[in-house]
C-alpha cells in the first residue's frame, strides 16, 4: 500500500475508483497515492488519463461517455488508455476513434497491465521533458552515418556499405563511380549495382 | 526472331513449337490466367500475342506488372515482328514509367492508342482521374500474375477496369507457380483477384510440352560432378554449424512461434531467410533487436555459402574480412549485442580455413630467411580444372570431327551465375597458360604444361594484400570515432598513434603493411572486450601477413607491368568478332538467355552452375531448330549446397504444379460464384445509402458519394484500393500536408509500424504533426498495423525494470516516443487500426456528418508562396538518403531538393555552392560528409 502524504507533485494521483485495478501493482517506478479526482489518473499539471478495459466497455458502453463528460474539458491532454483485452476489438475501436474526434480525447492502446502501467509512468516521467528525442537531432559518428546513408536502398546491407566506401575511399567517389567500377567490389551483384547507380543519379523530383 | 512460320497467316509469329502454338490459339480465344513452367518462353508468347493485336491496329492495350528489362524485350521484339510481317498498322510499345511525362502528354498518347506498358501507380491515378477512360481500353495484359494479391495496386486497377469495361480482354501470365500454392485455396483467390474464370497450366511434364521437347531433336547432355576440395567442405560444414546455432538462438528467443521448418535442412533451400522473415513478419515490430540481428546473420551466412562456391579463394577471404569488419561491434556494445555465430569455434574454422586456402604462415618459424618455405597456398577452385578439361575435349572434338553441316557456330558458350563469376572465368581462361614465376620462379617446374590459375591467383593475392593494408587503415579510421565515444581521450591518442604508423613513408613498404594491420588489430581488440574472435585472430594474422609479404613482393617487383586491370580490356567487347570458334562467357539473365542462345547459336554449352530454367531454354532452343546440334556440359559440386538447391528447385516447381492441377480440378464451384466478382453499381449505391443512415441518418448526403482526397504517394499502400472498394470516390492529388483528407477539418497522416519507427527516428513525424496542426482543425495520426501482423506494440521482452534508466534523451522504444509525441501535440488524435480493411471502415465512420473535402483547397494548403503542386517531389529513396546526411534538416531539405538535381550533384557540390542553399554550417557539414576520405584517419 502506498504511503500517504508525499509531495503530490512528484507522484501519480490515482482515483479511488481504480482500486483493485491490476495495473496499480505494476506501478513501481513512481510513487502514487489515492486522491479525490475527476479523472482516473493525474499524470501532470495538464495531463490526465482515463482507463478503459474493452471487456468492460462492451458490457457498459455508456460508462466512458459519462466519464468524459465529467471531465468537462479540463486538462490540456486527456488520455484514454484503452486496454485491448478482447479478441473482436474492431467495432469498439472504430467507435472509440470516432469518440476521440468528437470529444477531444487521445486514445492510447495497451495490451497488458504492465504495458498500461508503463505508459502511465512514461507520461509522468516525461512531464517536463522536451521533444528532442523525436525531432531527429541525433549525433552519430561518421561510420554509422555512412552506413545508414548507403543502406537506405533496400537491397544494400551493412557489409556492402563498408566494402563500397572502402573501395572508393569516400562517399563522393562512391556516388560518382560508374556501374562497372562498382561491380568489381566484392559482394556487389548486378541488382545492387543497378540500384545504387540509379538512386544516386535519380533526380529528386520529376521534371518535364 | 529466327524462324517465322512459313504458312500464310495474317501475322507472322515466331512460335515454332506445338505447345506454343496451342497456347497462343487458346489465348486468342478466351481470357485466362496462364501459368507456364520457368524457361519455356513466357515472354516470347506474350510478345507474339501483343504483336497479333498490334498488327490489327486501332486498339489500346495496357501491359501491367512488367519490369524494366521486360519492357525492353517486348519493345524490341514488337519492332522486330512489325518489320518481319510488314504490318503497316503496328505501332510498337510505349513505356510510361515515370512522372516525367506530363499529364497532357499522357492524355494525348492514350488518345492515339497503341500498346502501353505503364507503371501501376501512374496507371491507377490516370484511371481514377479519368485521364484514361477505362471504357476505351481494348484489353489488359498482366505479367507476373503471381505478385497480385487482393490489396495490391494491380488488383485495384483490374477492379476499376472491370467495373467500367466488361468487354475488353484480360490475360494474365506467370512463370512462377510456387506462390499460387501457399495459403487456403490460393488459386481461386488469385482468380478472384484477377477477375478471371479460366486457368491454363503448362508444367514441363504436360504432355504437349513433353512431346515438343523430347522428340528426336534432344540436346546431348554430359553431367560432370566435381568434388569439393577438403577445405571448401570444411568451410561449408562450419557455415552450416553456424546456421544451426543461429537457428537455435532464434528458436530460443521466439518460443511462441511455429518453427517446424526451421532446421538446417531447409536452411539450404533458396529462400530460407525469406521463410523465416515471413514467419516472423506478423510480430516483426515486437521481436527483440537480437532476433532481427540473427535473421540478418542468416542472410549473411547463406550468402557465404554461395560465395564459397563461386568466389576464388582470395576473393572469398577478402569478402570474409569485410563481413568481419562490418560486424564489429558498435560503440558501447557488450557481448550481448554481437552476432552469436561469431563466437563459435565454427566461425573460427571458417575464417581460419579461408585464410589457409590463401596462404599459410605456419612454416615461417622453421626457416626464417628462406623464400621457398614461405609459400602462398592459393587453392584453386576445383571446377576450373574441369572447365579446362572440357574445353580441351571440345577442341579435340572439333579437330577430329570436322564440321557437320548444320546451322550452329562452333562457339562455346559458358554460362554462370553472375558477372563477377564471368569476370573470374574470363581471367582464368586468359591467363591459365602463363607461368607465374618465369625463370626465377621456384615452385612450378614439375607441372610445366598443366594449365593453372597460379598467375591469376598471385595477382589477386597481391591486390588483396594491397587492399588489406588500406582496409586496415580504413577500419581503423572508422573505428577511431567509436573509440572516442567509448574510451575517452586516452585511448584516442593511442589509436591515432597507431594510425599514424600506418601512414609511414612509402618506400618502407614492408613495415607499412605490418604497421597498418597492427594498428587495426589492436584497435579492434581493445574496442570490444567481448569479441573473442577478433581478439584472438588478429595477432596471428599480423604475423602471417608480415611473413607473407616477402615472396609476393619479390614477384610483384618483376611482374608489375603484366598485371591486368579488370577493366583494361573493356574495349575488346566492342569489336565485331566472327561467330566461329569463340568462347563466350555469359551470366544467367532470365529470359534474356533466350536471346543469347538465338544469337550465338553455340554448338557447345558449358553450364558452369546448374540452373533449371536454362536447361529448359536449351531444350526449347534445340527443339525449335532442326539443324542445330548442341552438346551441353553440366558442372556442379557434388554434395554441395549448389546441388541441393538445384534439385529442390526442380522438385518444388513440380510439386507446385501438381497442387495447382489438383485445385483446378475441384475449383469449378467457386468460380461460378465468383463470376460476378465485380460489384453491381446499383448494389454499391444502395450500400452507400445504408451505411449513411446507420452513421447519421442524413439521407441528403447520398446525393453526392463520399469523397476522400488521397495523396498520390499513398498509392503504394493498399488503403486507397480498399476505400474505393467501399465505394468512396478517390481523388488523387499532390498533397503537401497529410496523406488523406476526409473533410475540410480532418487530415490524416498514415503510418505503418515500420514508417512510424523510421519517422520517429529522423524527426519527420514531428514536423508532419506540426504542419498538420497549423492547417487543420482535427489532425490525426493513423497507426496502421498490417493485416497479418499481430495487433500489439508490446515487445516480447520483459518490461519490468526498463524504466530505471528513463530520461528524455534515452527514449528509445516506440511507446516512449508516442508518449512524447502526444505530450508535444495534445491536439493530435491517434487512430489505431489493426488492418487496412479496418482503416477503411474507420474512415467511413469518421466521415459521417462531415462536409466533403475540397481537393483544390487540400492541394493549396501547405504550399508556400510561389510553389506549385507540380513541384512536389516523387522519388523517395534519394530523399531518404539525403535526409540521413549530417547537416540536412527537415527545413533545408526542401531547398536542397529544389535547387539541386540529384544526390550526385550534391555530392559533387563545393561548399560555396551549398552555402547559399543551406547556410554556412550545414553546407560545411554536408560537404565534409561526402568528401571525407576513409583513407585518412580521424
Amino acid at each position: 500500500q502506498p504511503i500517504a502524504s508525499r509531495s503530490s507533485g512528484s507522484s501519480i494521483l490515482v482515483s479511488p475508483r481504480q482500486k483493485g485495478n491490476p495495473i496499480l501493482t505494476h506501478l513501481r517506478s513512481f510513487a502514487w497515492e489515492y486522491s479525490d479526482i475527476l479523472a482516473d489518473y493525474i499524470l501532470g499539471l495538464t495531463t490526465c488519463a482515463l482507463f478503459l478495459s474493452l471487456k468492460y466497455h462492451r458490457l457498459h458502453p455508456e460508462y466512458i461517455y459519462n466519464r468524459i463528460k465529467l471531465l468537462a474539458g479540463k486538462y490540456n491532454l486527456r488520455i484514454l488508455l484503452v486496454m485491448v483485452d478482447i479478441g473482436n476489438h474492431e467495432d469498439s475501436l472504430k467507435e472509440l476513434s470516432k469518440t476521440s474526434l468528437v470529444n477531444n480525447v487521445t486514445v492510447i492502446l495497451c495490451w497488458s497491465a504492465p504495458e498500461a502501467a508503463r505508459y502511465l509512468e512514461l507520461y509522468k516521467s516525461y512531464e517536463h521533458a522536451n521533444a528532442s528525442a523525436i525531432r531527429g537531432v541525433e549525433s552519430k559518428g561518421y561510420a554509422e552515418k555512412m552506413v545508414e546513408f548507403v543502406t537506405v536502398p533496400r537491397s544494400i546491407n551493412k557489409t556492402d556499405a563498408v566494402s563500397l566506401v572502402s573501395a572508393f575511399g569516400s562517399i563522393r567517389a562512391a556516388v560518382n563511380a560508374k556501374p562497372e567500377e562498382v561491380a568489381i567490389v566484392s559482394g556487389w551483384g548486378e541488382k545492387k549495382v543497378q540500384k545504387w547507380c540509379s538512386v544516386v543519379d535519380e533526380p529528386f523530383r520529376a521534371r518535364r | 526472331m529466327s524462324s517465322a512460320n512459313g504458312d500464310q497467316q495474317p501475322v507472322r509469329l515466331s512460335l515454332p513449337l506445338k505447345y506454343q502454338q496451342e497456347l497462343f490459339q487458346e489465348l486468342r480465344q478466351k481470357d485466362e490466367l496462364v501459368i507456364l513452367a520457368r524457361g519455356l518462353g513466357l515472354l516470347r508468347l506474350v510478345t507474339n500475342l501483343l504483336h497479333s493485336y498490334d498488327a490489327a491496329g486501332n486498339h489500346l492495350i495496357l501491359v501491367i506488372g512488367a519490369e524494366e528489362r521486360e519492357n525492353g524485350w517486348i519493345g524490341e521484339s514488337l519492332a522486330e515482328h512489325a518489320a518481319i510481317s510488314m504490318s503497316p498498322k503496328a505501332r510498337g510499345l510505349n513505356v510510361v514509367n515515370t512522372d516525367v511525362m506530363s499529364v497532357g502528354t499522357r492524355e494525348k498518347m492514350y488518345a492515339q492508342g497503341g500498346i502501353f506498358s505503364i507503371t501501376s501507380r501512374i496507371l491507377v491515378v490516370d484511371l481514377l482521374t479519368n485521364l484514361l477512360n477505362p471504357e476505351t481500353i481494348t484489353g489488359l495484359v498482366v505479367l507476373h500474375a503471381d505478385r497480385i494479391v487482393a490489396t495490391s495496386l494491380e488488383a485495384f486497377i483490374l477492379r476499376i477496369y472491370r467495373q467500367k469495361n466488361k468487354v475488353g480482354f484480360l490475360k494474365a501470365f506467370s512463370d512462377n507457380p510456387e506462390p499460387f500454392t501457399t495459403g487456403f485455396a490460393p488459386l481461386s483467390t488469385m482468380m478472384r483477384n484477377l477477375f478471371l474464370r479460366n486457368v491454363s497450366l503448362w508444367p514441363r511434364f504436360q504432355v504437349l510440352v513433353a512431346q515438343s521437347l523430347e522428340g528426336k531433336k534432344k540436346a546431348e547432355v554430359i553431367e560432370l560432378e566435381v568434388p569439393m576440395s577438403d577445405s571448401m567442405r570444411d568451410i561449408q560444414n562450419a557455415i552450416m554449424e553456424c546456421v544451426e546455432v543461429s537457428i537455435g538462438e532464434l528458436k530460443k528467443a521466439n518460443s511462441g512461434l511455429d518453427m517446424e521448418d526451421w532446421n538446417v535442412d531447409s536452411a539450404l533451400h533458396k529462400q530460407f531467410d525469406l521463410v523465416v522473415r515471413r514467419q516472423l513478419d506478423p510480430v516483426w515490430h515486437r521481436v527483440s533487436w537480437r532476433t532481427k540481428q540473427i535473421v540478418n546473420d542468416l542472410t549473411v551466412l547463406r550468402g557465404m555459402l554461395h560465395t564459397l562456391l563461386t568466389y576464388d579463394a582470395v576473393s572469398f577471404n577478402r569478402h570474409l574480412d569485410t563481413i568481419l569488419a562490418a560486424h564489429s561491434p558498435p560503440p558501447g556494445s557488450t557481448r550481448q549485442n554481437q552476432s552469436p555465430w561469431l563466437f563459435l569455434d565454427a566461425a573460427h574454422t571458417i575464417f581460419d580455413t579461408a585464410k589457409r586456402r590463401v596462404y599459410t604462415g605456419k612454416v615461417v618459424k622453421a626457416g626464417a630467411e628462406d623464400i621457398e618455405s614461405l609459400r602462398p597456398v592459393l587453392e584453386e577452385q576445383p571446377k576450373w580444372a574441369i572447365l579446362t578439361e572440357v574445353l580441351e575435349e571440345i577442341d579435340r572434338d572439333l579437330y577430329f570431327n570436322p564440321v557437320v553441316r548444320d546451322d550452329s557456330n562452333n562457339t562455346v558458350l559458358i554460362m554462370c551465375t553472375d558477372t563477377a563469376q564471368c569476370r573470374q572465368l574470363r581471367e582464368y581462361l586468359q591467363t591459365m597458360h602463363i607461368r607465374p614465376g618465369g625463370d626465377e620462379a621456384t615452385d612450378d617446374e614439375e607441372n610445366e604444361h598443366e594449365p593453372s590459375a597460379a598467375f591469376m591467383m598471385r595477382r589477386k593475392l597481391r591486390n588483396y594484400l594491397k587492399w588489406k593494408k588500406e582496409f586496415a587503415k580504413i577500419s581503423a579510421s572508422l573505428f577511431a570515432e567509436n573509440q572516442t565515444a567509448l574510451d575517452g581521450a586516452k585511448s584516442t591518442k593511442n589509436i591515432s598513434n597507431q594510425a599514424f604508423r600506418g601512414k609511414a613513408p612509402a618506400n618502407k613498404r614492408r613495415r607499412v603493411r605490418g604497421g597498418g594491420a597492427a594498428g587495426s588489430g589492436t584497435s579492434r581488440a581493445s574496442n570490444s572486450p567481448g569479441s573473442v574472435l577478433a581478439a584472438e585472430d588478429k595477432p596471428l594474422e599480423v604475423a602471417t601477413l608480415i611473413s607473407e609479404i616477402r615472396p609476393t613482393e619479390v614477384e610483384a617487383a618483376q611482374k608489375e607491368e603484366v598485371v591486368a586491370d579488370p577493366l583494361d580490356d573493356m574495349e575488346d567487347y566492342y569489336q565485331l568478332y566472327d561467330m566461329q570458334d569463340l568462347v563466350l562467357i555469359h551470366a544467367y539473365d532470365g529470359d534474356m538467355d533466350e536471346h543469347v542462345l538465338e544469337e550465338v547459336k553455340p554448338r557447345y554449352i558449358v553450364m558452369y552452375e546448374p540452373d533449371t530454367s536454362f536447361v529448359r531454354r536449351v531444350e526449347v532452343y534445340r527443339s525449335s531448330h532442326n539443324d542445330r546440334n548442341v552438346r551441353v556440359y553440366f558442372l556442379y559440386y557434388g554434395g554441395s549446397v549448389e546441388e541441393q538447391r538445384y534439385l529442390s528447385s526442380v522438385r518444388r516447381e513440380k510439386d507446385a504444379f501438381t497442387k495447382l492441377i489438383k485445385e483446378k480440378s475441384t475449383m469449378s464451384v467457386v468460380m461460378t460464384l465468383d463470376a460476378h466478382g465485380v460489384e453491381d453499381p446499383q448494389e454499391a449505391f444502395l450500400r452507400t445509402i445504408n451505411t449513411r443512415i446507420a452513421g447519421g441518418g442524413r439521407l441528403a448526403a447520398t446525393a453526392q458519394p463520399p469523397r476522400v482526397v488521397v495523396d498520390v504517394r499513398e498509392f503504394r499502400s493498399s488503403l486507397p484500393s480498399l476505400l474505393h472498394g467501399r465505394s468512396m470516390v478517390i481523388v488523387p492529388c499532390m498533397l503537401t500536408v497529410g496523406d488523406y483528407i476526409l473533410s475540410p477539418n480532418i487530415c490524416i497522416e498514415r503510418k505503418s509500424i515500420k514508417d512510424l519507427i523510421s519517422s520517429f527516428k529522423d524527426g519527420r513525424l514531428y514536423n508532419q504533426a506540426e504542419t498538420m496542426l497549423q492547417h487543420y482543425k482535427s489532425p490525426m495520426l493513423l497507426i496502421e498495423f498490417d493485416q497479418n501482423k499481430s495487433f500489439t506494440l508490446e515487445p516480447f521482452a520483459d518490461l519490468s525494470g526498463s524504466l530505471s534508466s528513463v530520461s528524455s534523451n534515452g527514449a528509445s522504444d516506440l511507446q516512449s516516443k508516442l508518449v512524447l509525441l502526444t505530450l508535444a501535440f495534445p491536439r493530435l488524435r491517434i487512430i489505431w487500426s489493426s488492418s487496412p480493411y479496418q482503416t477503411a471502415e474507420i474512415f467511413e465512420s469518421l466521415k459521417t456528418q462531415e462536409a466533403e473535402p475540397d481537393p483544390i483547397e487540400a492541394v493549396r494548403i501547405g504550399l508556400e508562396g510561389g510553389q506549385r503542386a507540380e513541384d512536389q517531389s516523387f522519388n523517395r529513396e534519394p530523399q531518404d538518403m539525403l535526409r540521413v546526411v549530417p547537416g540536412v534538416t527537415s527545413k533545408n531539405i526542401k531547398n536542397l531538393i529544389i535547387e539541386m538535381g540529384s544526390l550526385k550533384d550534391i555530392a559533387n557540390a563545393s561548399v560555396d555552392e551549398l552555402e547559399p542553399i543551406v547556410g554556412k554550417e550545414a553546407g560545411g557539414q554536408i560537404h565534409r560528409f561526402f568528401n571525407k576520405s576513409v583513407f585518412d584517419d580521424g
